[in-house]
């Protein structure tokens, strides 16, 4: 037995070729397309996505309308890549703000007992309400719009990155090089810097690819039952609750911002799978 | 004689390695058949080639014939049968062979079961039995693992293996895990066993002590091949192969060697402990009352079972573990009292090596960075000035200047222990810290790095606190040894009065527990109350 | 055991008082009063100032929150604002929709579970494993709302062959059968992800129990396959399992909500869509506490349950 356990025994790390190859390739393509759509909405989009168009009231998709209009008149493409901009801003503010907090709040943590117990109870409490519920409560103090939904996602990451980030901080510690280098008289900074961070990171980036994919869903979900991003603004989840009301006339209405919002999900879930795979070695 | 057990021209190859090459092994009837060797040597892969428990990406050719049958190939329900009911296997871990949430008794039944014993009275009444035989009170087959010692465990481990009654045991390496003189009742016990069941026992184990003390023909396995096979008696004596001899010479043994002693008595000791007490919260003192003191430039060896409490003292010894009572003084000063600045300069003083090679280098930074990081930390010349020295330090631990660059997973175990070496001397430290810096790595690699470290030692003099398990291994390093049970001092005094002629009741149960790489010797030891009928 | 469980009740508790508080305090954050939003545009001081009196708004804060708190615990829920009646009834009514929507889901979740886990543990054949990674991920990455829509346009719209949603005109108990088209599709929806999320983690940690020595031990003794994999493996990967269970379950709240939505199901979810959409607080409060509640209580006999399936806790001593 020992000499399989031996021969098994590699270091956890991200290996570079984890997103080149496979699984990964496969999510960075998804996402990347999804982000240049949005990117480029201004030059993709045919119509500006207020833009009432005479006569095209719910019609089904055709070369002019790819995805249909809607019962205003609108050309859901250009609703769904404009709204594709605004879920993706959202995203990429709460998931870094949610990552940096939940992470010092881990690393604060991982200092004193003080710290832990404050910081343990607060992810508790932040845990204790899944991220719809805490976005309805949210929503009814701040009203509706894109605060809400970025509280909603910072809140549900802080608990994450800390719990990560307080488990790593103190597995790392004690690890017998930690412990020689703190011994021979390295500072905790040195510590941190040297060993901690780099030894931590791998674990934070796979963290970020499962947060961005749960972010969507999170900021989509608002969006849907409308106590997110207020209408006319377009979101991927509103223009799909608008399509529920129109399942009956134009079915393929819903088709548009649903293949958009499985896109992204399921982009950043592989690339977070082929990262953790790539950690453990068998990718 | 025929062979029970005949292993021809056995293949393993994994996906881009060959782990086992035409290996032949011949098992008689009520015989022992060691198989030594280094890890990477393929004998625990033979093993499960022989049981059909290899993973599935490993292809396996060759033939295992069982009393006139090939079992290598059978098809799983039919292997399944063979399996514990002609041949069993236990190994090392025993702390992790049972399973941790049922109760011993229904492990045991559960094998009864496999093999046709329906009815649930009559696998109690079995157990028991079993459980009797190897020592443990059959009312204890209701407990679960966690309730029992790391020799009781391996004691169980046995009694499941035998429960079907199998011909023919496979032990990889059963001791090696455990405390020496655990590791002797059970090598007592697995003797016994093999009497009264008249078993045949393929024993895999790289410890020559082991291997004088129970085996009968002896065969030497390296890089997946069998080197050379002969009588136990013949190896020790004439081993055909250089590899085997040298693998015997590597051996650190218990014998009396004088050092030349390095004591100033007249100087202040860089460790003493007065009293002192180190607490763990809910159970016994991890340090009760001890008392030491190491010289400048002495080394004294730590050695003692697990939970005696030798990493704690080593822990104190260098200023990381503050003691509840009594004095500690390091370099002549209380490490307790200082302020962060001077313990700052107290801990340049002081160099650590620490047991798994596997951990005691940061994975992400390489050779280099990590020799140079107590330079670094205490901001030692320039950084050209650091490289510099880091390169000599490699190369006092015969490593090469290449090896810089590498990161610890391109390295060997024994490698990566010399640059935690090379590491710990960076700063030209008055104390170092040993703690089992050698029990991960193989004999031979075992024997170059304590030959390494007493050549360093004589050239840099520094004082080093040497914890092992081994006493062999103390007993080639240390001026003197303390030998601490239960967080008690059992000991101190001059290595070779310690561990040649000791005179507490312990330290001798200790020594005469260490089977002695020499099987006539060994037999001797054993006294003839304990030889096998021929 | 019991002490066990005892050192976690501090934290529990620590939860449930910081909880009440926040969702006390929320009612207060609320930009404008209450009771002039209740009052209407065109109401005079006085109905205002009565309303206020009726609400208990004149008293102090910390006399509010105590007499709120008494009445969570007394059961005594108070009236909703706008939508009208005890907050009791209207809260008992949905509560039944959704217990019986989540336990549905939660059934379907671990019986998927438990037959596809150990399978896809100890898939020997490469398309199996591969297609079930895919499957999973799949499953496990689609939102539940999204899945819900793509279902009801499916099944409702494309192929009408079950309710695209709401509950059947007799009621729930009127008809079985009937119900379960009706429960059909919004309980697959919210069971999914978590069975997913379930699935994979039972076959994983069972793939690792296989690496165990133990399961060495056992199979070198003859103990078949198919019983170290089903009896050994498996019992030694409940406890953990469970505690992932008892996560998912208190996700499924999250869930209900969006699934409620998206095939009109008048559970919880709907009325707490309804209460935040009509801005009546006392309603919200009560909901966001319950939910809290739940997921408090879902922590306890989680814990509880792991200890019991676990001997090195419920025995105490381990070494």
């Amino acid at each position: 037995m020992t000499d399989i356990a031996l021969r098994a025994g590699r270091t956890p790390r991200v290996r570079r070729g984890a997103l080149t190859r496979g699984r990964g390739l496969a999510g960075l393509v998804l996402v990347g397309a999804v982000i240049a759509a949005g990117v480029l909405a201004p030059l993709l989009a045919p119509y500006a996505p207020q833009q009432q168009i005479p006569g095209a009231n719910l019609l089904g998709p055709s070369g002019r309308h790819l995805f249909g209009t809607d019962e205003v008149n609108r050309d859901v493409f250009s609703r769904v890549l404009y709204g594709l901009r605004i879920d993706l801003g959202i995203c990429l503010v709460a998931v870094p703000c949610g990552a940096l907090v939940g992470g010092l709040a881990g690393l604060l943590a991982s200092r004193t007992a003080v710290a832990d117990v404050v910081a343990q109870r607060v992810f508790d409490v932040l845990l204790a309400f899944p991220p719809i519920i805490l976005g309805i409560a949210i929503a009814a103090v701040t009203g509706v719009g894109a605060l809400p939904v970025i509280c909603v996602v910072v809140g549900a990451e802080v608990p994450l990155f800390g719990r990560l980030v307080r488990t790593s901080v103190l597995k790392v510690r004690e690890l017998p090089y930690v412990d020689a280098a703190e011994t021979m008289g390295a500072s905790w900074p040195w510590v941190l810097r040297k060993h901690v961070v780099p030894n931590i990171l791998d674990a934070l980036i796979v963290q970020l690819a499962i947060s961005a994919s749960g972010a969507v869903f999170i900021d989509s979900a608002m969006n849907f039952i409308g106590i997110g991003v207020r209408p006319p603004t377009p979101s991927l989840g509103g223009v799909l609750a608008a399509a529920m009301g129109q399942l009956g006339t134009n079915t393929l209405y819903a088709v548009g911002p649903l293949l958009f919002i499985v896109v992204l999900v399921l982009g950043f879930q592989l690339i977070a799978q082929a990262l953790l795979a790539s950690r453990r070695g068998d990718a | 004689m025929g062979a029970l057990l005949r292993i021809a021209n056995l293949n393993v190859r994994f996906p881009g390695a060959t782990a086992v090459e035409n290996v032949d092994l011949e098992l008689r009837r009520d015989e022992v058949l060691a198989v030594v060797g280094e890890s990477g040597s393929g004998k625990s892969v033979t093993a499960l080639a022989v049981m059909g428990l290899l993973p599935r990406s490993a292809a396996v050719s060759g033939s295992v014939v069982l009393d006139g049958r090939e079992i290598l190939g059978l098809p799983e329900d039919e292997l399944r049968r063979v399996r514990g009911a002609r041949i069993a296997l236990v190994f090392q871990e025993p702390s992790t062979a049972l399973n941790p949430v049922e109760r011993v008794g229904w492990q045991i039944g559960e094998v009864l079961r496999a093999h046709g014993v329906a009815s649930r009275r009559e696998r109690a009444a079995r157990t028991a039995g079993l459980l009797e035989q190897v020592g443990i009170p059959p009312e204890r087959a209701r407990d679960h693992p966690h309730r029992f010692s790391g020799g009781q465990k391996q004691r169980i481990v046995l009694a499941l293996a035998l429960a079907a009654d199998p011909d023919v045991l496979i032990a990889d390496e059963p001791t090696t895990a455990l405390d020496v003189t655990v590791q002797a009742e059970i090598l007592g016990l697995l003797r016994d066993l093999r009497r009264d069941r008249r078993l045949a026992v393929l024993l895999i184990t790289h410890n020559m002590g082991v291997v004088a003390d129970l085996a009968d023909r002896v065969a030497v396995m390296r890089d997946g091949r069998v080197l050379e096979t002969q009588d136990v008696e013949g190896l020790f004596s004439s081993p055909r192969t250089e590899y085997a001899e040298r693998l015997l010479a590597a051996v650190p043994r218990l014998e009396a060697h004088d050092r030349p002693t390095r004591l100033t008595k007249t100087d202040e000791p860089v460790f003493a402990a007065e009293n002192i007490v180190v607490d763990h919260p809910g159970r016994p003192a991890a340090l009760d009352r001890i008392t030491l003191s190491v010289a400048p430039g002495e080394v004294l060896g730590l050695v003692g079972e697990s939970g005696s409490g030798k990493t704690t003292l080593g822990r104190v010894a260098v200023g990381r573990l503050r003691a509840a009572s009594g004095t500690v003084r390091l370099f002549g000063r209380d490490p307790a009292g200082l302020g962060r600045a001077e313990l700052r300069a107290l801990r340049r003083r002081i160099g650590v090596v620490h047991q798994d090679p596997a951990a005691s280098l940061d994975p992400r930074r390489t050779v280099l960075d990590s020799v140079t990081e107590p330079l670094d930390v205490h901001g030692v010349g320039t950084r050209a000035e650091r490289v510099a020295r880091a390169h000599a330090l490699l190369d006092q631990v015969a490593l090469r200047p290449e090896h810089g660059d590498r990161l610890p997973r391109e390295l060997s175990g024994g490698q990566r222990q010399r640059v935690a070496l090379a590491r710990a001397l960076a700063l030209e430290p008055d104390l170092l810290l040993a703690d089992e810096p050698t029990s991960a790595l193989d004999v031979s690699v075992q024997a170059a790095v304590l030959d390494l470290f007493t050549e360093l030692q004589d050239r840099h003099g520094f004082a080093c606190v040497f914890i092992s398990h081994d006493l062999a291994v103390v007993n080639r390093v240390a001026d003197r040894v303390a030998v601490l049970r239960d967080g008690r001092l059992v000991e101190l005094g001059p290595a070779r009065d310690v561990l040649t002629r000791p005179s507490a009741l312990y330290t001798r149960t200790l020594v005469d527990s260490v089977p002695v790489p020499d099987p006539v010797a060994q037999r001797s030891r054993r006294g003839p109350d304990l030889e096998v009928p021929a | 055991m019991t002490s066990y469980l005892l050192r976690r009740l501090p934290s529990l508790a620590v939860v449930l008082a910081v909880s009440s508080v926040l969702v006390f305090g929320l009612l207060r954050l609320v930009p404008g009063d209450p009771a002039t939003t209740l009052a209407g545009s065109d109401a005079t001081p006085d109905t205002i100032a009565a309303i206020r009196h009726q609400l208990g708004l004149d008293q102090p804060v910390l006399s509010q929150y105590a007499h709120w708190l008494t009445g969570l615990v007394t059961f005594d829920l108070g009236r909703s604002y706008i939508i009208g009646g005890g907050i009791g009834p209207l809260i008992g009514g949905a509560l039944g929709n959704t217990l019986l929507l989540t336990a549905s889901a939660l059934l379907l979740a671990v019986l998927t579970a438990l037959v596809l886990g150990p399978l896809w543990a100890s898939a020997r054949r490469p398309w199996l494993d591969h297609l079930l990674t895919g499957v999973n991920t799949l499953a496990i990455a689609v939102p539940t709302f999204v899945l819900g829509v793509a279902l009801a346009l499916l099944f409702g719209v494309v192929v009408p062959v079950l309710p695209a949603g709401g509950v059947p005109r007799g009621g729930l108990l009127a008809d079985p059968g009937i119900t379960a088209q009706y429960l059909l599709m919004p309980a697959v929806c919210l069971g999914l992800p978590v069975g997913a999320v379930l699935t994979r983690y039972l076959a994983e940690s069972l793939r690792s129990e296989l690496a165990q020595p133990y399961v060495v031990t056992a199979l070198a003794a003859g103990v078949p396959r198919r019983r170290v994999l089903l009896r050994h493996a498996l019992r030694n990967v409940l406890p953990t399992s469970l505690t992932v269970l008892g996560l998912q379950t208190g996700a499924l709240l999250g869930g209900a909500v969006l699934v409620e939505f998206t095939f009109s199901w008048p559970g919880l979810g709907m009325l707490i869509e309804r209460a935040i959409t009509g801005r009546d607080y006392p309603v919200v409060q009560v909901l966001l506490m319950l939910s809290v509640t739940v997921f408090v209580v879902l922590q306890l006999l989680t814990d509880a349950a792991h200890a019991l399936l676990d001997p090195r806790i419920r025995l105490g001593g381990a070494r």
